[in-house]
C-alpha cells in the first residue's frame, strides 16, 4: 500500500495494563512540569471519585475497568503523510520528538495542563464532571500548546505512539479568521488519556481528522466556537481494545457550525476485539447555529460500537439546525451496537432530527453486484467501502482524503481478505 | 442452430413452496421472447433463478445457457458467461459512484473472460458514448449509484449497464414498471439498439404496453409456474383484450390495463 510505511518501532508482546494512578504519579512526578501541588489536588479529586463505572450514565456501555484489562498489542503501521507535506508533532511514549514548525503556528513550551478556560455548562452537560480530565490534569506529562494565527498551509499531524501509559493535554487555539487542518494519528498501543481543548475564534475553521488503529485510548475533546466558526471532525477507528472518543462542543454565537463524523471498522474476538465509543454533547448556546453528526459502524467478530449523542438547544437558541444520524452494519452475530441519540430542546423554532438504523450487509445489494460480475469478496468489500464512504466523503482536502480512504481500504482488506479490486 | 437458453422441466421455489412447476423454454440467438402472466405466476422467480439469486431451491429439470448448466454456476460466473438481468427494482448504493461501479463491473467481467482490463481513459470514452446514446448526461455517471435517480433514470441506468457489458442473453424483469410513456419509449429504444443476431432477450412483463415498443418474436403466457401457451406477437394483443382470467382462474385485469401505482 502506497500510504503505509513501517512504524519505527513496532511494539510486541502483551499490552501494558494501565497503572494505578497514584503509583504512576509517584513514578513520574520528578519529570512532571508545572505546579505539582495543583496536580496532586487534581489527583486527589479524581481518586475520590475513581474511574467511571457503568453506573455513570455516559459510561453505561463502556466498562472501563474491564476494557483496560483487555486487548493484545498488535503491531501497527504508521500512516504516511509525506504526500501532503504535513508538519509533524510526534509524541513517542509521551515525549515530543521535535516541535513542529510552520508559518502561522506558534508552539509554547508545555508546563502542565491548563484548566479548561471554560468549563462546560454543568446544567446541561452529562453528569458527573470529568474525572478522566482530572486524571489528565494530574498526570499530563506533555501536550501541544498551539496558537494558530492565520491560515496554516500544511496539515498539522499529531502522532501518538509507543507502549507506555501516557497522559497528554493539548491546547489548540485558532485566532479569528485562522484556518487549519489537524490530524490526530493515534497508533499507541498502551493506555493513553488524551484531552484536547480547542477554541475557535470568530470565523476560524478547523478540520480534525482522527485515526485510531490500536491501544486503549480515553479521549476527550472540548471545543468552543465563536461566531461564524466552523469545526469539523472526521474520525476513523480501525482497531484498539478501547477507543473512547468523547466530545463536548459548544456553539456560542450565531453562524457557528460543527460537524462530527465517525467511522468504525471493528473486529476481533473476545478480549482482542475492538470497542469503539463515540459520546458527544453538542450544545447550541446561541441562535442560528448548526450541527451535523453521523456515525457509521461496521462491526465484525465480537466488536462493539457505542454511539451516544446528545444535542442540547438552549432556550434562546432559535433557528438552530441540528442533525444526527447513526448507522451500523453488523457482519457477525457476536458483534454489538448500542446507539443512543438524544435531543434536549428548550427553544421552539428549531429543526432537529435524529435517526438510527442497524442492519446486516444488504443481501439484495450483494446479489445485484454479483450479477454484474463481481465475485463475492469484491462485492462485500465494495459494499463496506461504500458504507464507510459516507464518512470519508466529508474530507474535502485532496491528498488527505486519499490517504484516509487508503487507510480504510487497507483495513477492509485486512478484515475481509484481499479481493481483486 | 443450438439454443442460447434451453430450460427443460424446471422445478424451483423457496423452501416448502414450489413456484416453477416444470417450466420449459428455448431461446435462440437473435430472438426476443416475451413472458406475460398474472401476478404470482412466477415470472420474477424465473428471472432470479436464472441469474442465481440465493434463497431459491432448484428441485428438478435443467437450464442450459450456451451449453452450460446455470444451476452449477455462481451469479458472477453467469454474468461472465454473458447472462444479464435488468432488475425490476434497481438498488440504490450510496457511497459508490455510478462510474466506479460500471468500471468495476466491466473489468470484473473482462477479467473473467480472459480479456485485458480497460484503462481509465478508454473506459471513460466508452461510458460517455453509451450513456449519451441513452440520453443520460455525464452527471449521472458521477452521481452515486441510483441514489436520487427517478424511476426512469434507474431503468435507463440498467440499460446502460447492459450496453456496457454486452451480454449474450438479457433478461428484462418488468422493465416497464414505474415508467411513464416517455421514459418507456427511451428505455425501449435503448433495448432495441441492442438487438442483434447474436443476442437473445427475455422480456418479462405484466402488461402488453411494453411490447408495442419492443416487438417480440415469440410471446409466452405463464401461469402457475409453467408456460401454458406460446405464440406470435398477436398473442399479446389477445391478452390485452381478454385478460389473464382464463389462465389464473381469477379475475385478473386485462393485460392492457395500467398499473395502479405506475
Amino acid at each position: 500500500m502506497r500510504n503505509i510505511v513501517a512504524a519505527p518501532r513496532p511494539p510486541l508482546g502483551d499490552a501494558k495494563p494501565m497503572l494505578d494512578a497514584q503509583t504512576h504519579f509517584e513514578q513520574i512526578r520528578d519529570r512532571l512540569p508545572g505546579d505539582l501541588q495543583a496536580r496532586a489536588a487534581h489527583l486527589a479529586a479524581a481518586e475520590a471519585v475513581g474511574l467511571p463505572t457503568r453506573r455513570v450514565e455516559s459510561w453505561h456501555y463502556t466498562d472501563l475497568a474491564r476494557l483496560l484489562k483487555s486487548g493484545q498489542a498488535t503491531p501497527v503501521q504508521a500512516v504516511d503523510f509525506s504526500s501532503v507535506d504535513a508538519v509533524l508533532a510526534h509524541f513517542e511514549d509521551g515525549v515530543l520528538q521535535a516541535p513542529p514548525q510552520a508559518e502561522g503556528l506558534e508552539i509554547a513550551p508545555f508546563a502542565g495542563a491548563i484548566s479548561s478556560a471554560e468549563a462546560p455548562s454543568s446544567a446541561y452537560v452529562m453528569a458527573p464532571a470529568h474525572v478522566m480530565a482530572d486524571y489528565n490534569q494530574a498526570l499530563a506529562q506533555n501536550g501541544l500548546l498551539a496558537e494558530i494565527s492565520g491560515p496554516l498551509a500544511p496539515p498539522l499531524v499529531v502522532r501518538t505512539s509507543g507502549a507506555e501509559n501516557v497522559h497528554l493535554a493539548h491546547h489548540i487555539h485558532l485566532a479569528a479568521g485562522a484556518k487549519a487542518v489537524l490530524v490526530d494519528d493515534h497508533m499507541a498501543t498502551g493506555y493513553a488519556n488524551v484531552v484536547w481543548d480547542i477554541t475557535l475564534g470568530e470565523g476560524a475553521e478547523l478540520t480534525v481528522l482522527r485515526s485510531q488503529q490500536a491501544g486503549h485510548q480515553v479521549g476527550l475533546s472540548r471545543v468552543s466556537l465563536a461566531a461564524g466558526a466552523r469545526y469539523k471532525s472526521v474520525a476513523m477507528v480501525s482497531g484498539g481494545a478501547l477507543a473512547r472518543h468523547e466530545a463536548h462542543v459548544t456553539l456560542k454565537a450565531a453562524q457557528a457550525h460543527a460537524e462530527l463524523h465517525s467511522a468504525v471498522l471493528g473486529h476481533g474476538l473476545s478480549k482482542a476485539s475492538t470497542h469503539a465509543d463515540f459520546t458527544y454533547t453538542i450544545e447550541h448556546q446561541a441562535a442560528d447555529t448548526s450541527s451535523n453528526t453521523s456515525a457509521y459502524n461496521v462491526l465484525d467478530g465480537h466488536a462493539r460500537g457505542v454511539f451516544q449523542g446528545k444535542i442540547i438547544v438552549r432556550p434562546d437558541a432559535q433557528r438552530v439546525d441540528a442533525q444526527m444520524q447513526t448507522r451500523a452494519m453488523m457482519l457477525s452475530e457476536g458483534a454489538e451496537m448500542d446507539a443512543k441519540p438524544e435531543l434536549e430542546i428548550y427553544a421552539d423554532d428549531v429543526v432537529c432530527a435524529h435517526g438510527s438504523a442497524i442492519g446486516e450487509l444488504d443481501r439484495d445489494a450483494l446479489f445485484f453486484l454479483r450479477s454484474r460480475g463481481l465475485d463475492e469478496a469484491t462485492a462485500r468489500h465494495l459494499l463496506v467501502a461504500a458504507f464507510l464512504e459516507q464518512v470519508t466523503s466529508h474530507i474535502d482536502e485532496t491528498g488527505l482524503s486519499e490517504i484516509m480512504r487508503g487507510l480504510v481500504d487497507t483495513k477492509i482488506n485486512a478484515l475481509l481478505g484481499n479481493p481483486s479490486i | 442452430m443450438s439454443a442460447l437458453l434451453e430450460i427443460k422441466q424446471l422445478h424451483a421455489g423457496i423452501p416448502d413452496k414450489p413456484i416453477l412447476n416444470g417450466l420449459s423454454l428455448s431461446i435462440n440467438p437473435g430472438e426476443v421472447h416475451a413472458i406475460m402472466g398474472p401476478n404470482g405466476s412466477g415470472k420474477s422467480t424465473l428471472s432470479y433463478v436464472l441469474s442465481g439469486k440465493s434463497g431459491y431451491e432448484i428441485n428438478g429439470g435443467s437450464m442450459l445457457f450456451d451449453g452450460q448448466e446455470l444451476a452449477e454456476m455462481t451469479p458472477e460466473a453467469r454474468a461472465i458467461a454473458g447472462l444479464f438481468l435488468a432488475f425490476q427494482y434497481p438498488l440504490e448504493i450510496p457511497g459508490v459512484t455510478n462510474m466506479t461501479f460500471l468500471k468495476t463491473s466491466l473489468n470484473a467481467i473482462r477479467r473473467g473472460r480472459g480479456e485485458d482490463e480497460m484503462d481509465a481513459a478508454s473506459f471513460l470514452r466508452l461510458a460517455r458514448a453509451k450513456s449519451k446514446a441513452l440520453g443520460m448526461d455525464d452527471d449521472m455517471l458521477r452521481r452515486q449509484l441510483n441514489v436520487g435517480f427517478s424511476g426512469g433514470e434507474k431503468k435507463r441506468n440498467e440499460i446502460l449497464q447492459m450496453a456496457m457489458l454486452e451480454p449474450k442473453l438479457a433478461i428484462l424483469d418488468e422493465t416497464d414498471s414505474g415508467l411513464d410513456i416517455d421514459a418507456l419509449k427511451t428505455v425501449a429504444e435503448g433495448v432495441n439498439a441492442l438487438r442483434s443476431p447474436e443476442r437473445g432477450m427475455l422480456v418479462i412483463t405484466h402488461y402488453q404496453r411494453l411490447l408495442d415498443f419492443i416487438k417480440p418474436d415469440v410471446v409466452h403466457v405463464m401461469a402457475k409456474g409453467q408456460i401454458v401457451k406460446s405464440g406470435g406477437p398477436e398473442l399479446a394483443l389477445e391478452l390485452e383484450k381478454s385478460g389473464y382470467a382464463e389462465y389464473s382462474g381469477g379475475t385478473e385485469a386485462p393485460a392492457g390495463g395500467r398499473e395502479a401505482h405506475a
